[in-house]
């Protein structure tokens, strides 16, 4: 009994760690300064080369728009978008983005 | 063709797709299937006029299947977060991302390692092979 309570225990902070960001307040935040390239939900990306976010895995996107903010990633578009981002904004878009399941991203099996 | 029976197909020819689940009458009619259609990495025509795939690109995407093929698989160095999933990914950004790290505007050290070795034609082929256009 306490070995299961253990594992739910676990698999609920797990589940919370992995939320990192507030997915609502990346909604809003995504409506202001993302939309535009990568659609609202991150799954419509307005020209070929645009990357679908939506479904991509949350620290991945965190590392990204990171690198971007700090010039580790050079992309002159996303330099200026990512500079308007706080620290907690990224966390919140990247919440939101991969918390979106309409994606056609998907891990191979 | 739908891109994830293909996937499915592909790992199958590899011999890694380790679900047990899957009973070998149907493996062996997708591993059918997989040399009718013709792998989009390249494909030519043998004398009975069947599409097959140009020798040497067969299993061409299989160097990205060890990090970007595992579920939940993570990166070691120089951070540690989730290794992206490209199925699915429009094939222009993938192809600008591995330009991206041939050219070393990216600095993942794996992914510039191998990024340098692809030439552009190879790029796209990956890009074709993992992505879709967007709808």
């Amino acid at each position: 009994m306490n070995r299961v309570l253990f594992i739910v225990v676990g698999l609920a902070l797990a589940a919370n760690v992995q939320a990192g960001g507030n997915a609502d307040k990346g909604k809003q935040k995504a409506a202001q300064v993302c939309v535009a390239c990568h659609g609202a939900d991150g799954n419509k990306p307005s020209a070929p080369d645009q990357p679908v976010l939506a479904g991509q895995y949350y620290d991945y996107l965190v590392n990204a728009l990171t690198d971007y903010k700090n010039g580790r990633r050079t992309n002159p578009i996303m330099k200026g978008f990512a500079a308007q981002l706080s620290k907690q904004d990224i966390q919140d878009v990247a919440a939101w983005f991969s918390s979106q399941t309409t994606s056609p991203l998907h891990n191979q099996r | 063709m739908d891109s994830s029976s293909r996937f499915a197909i592909d790992f199958g020819t590899l011999g890694l797709d380790n679900n047990s689940e899957m009973s070998k009458p149907i493996f062996a009619s997708l591993a059918v299937l997989a040399l009718t259609v013709g792998a989009q990495t390249g494909s030519a025509q043998n004398k009975a006029g069947e599409d097959v795939p140009h020798p040497g690109t067969e299993n061409f995407h299989a160097q990205c299947i060890g990090c970007h093929g595992i579920p939940g698989y993570k990166t070691a160095f120089p951070t540690v977060y989730h290794v992206p999933m490209i199925a699915g990914q429009q094939p222009g950004y993938i192809v600008s991302a591995l330009k991206a790290y041939k050219s070393g505007d990216r600095s993942h050290p794996s992914m510039r390692g191998i990024a340098a070795s692809l030439t552009e034609d190879q790029m796209q082929k990956l890009a074709d092979y993992y992505g879709r256009p967007a709808k």
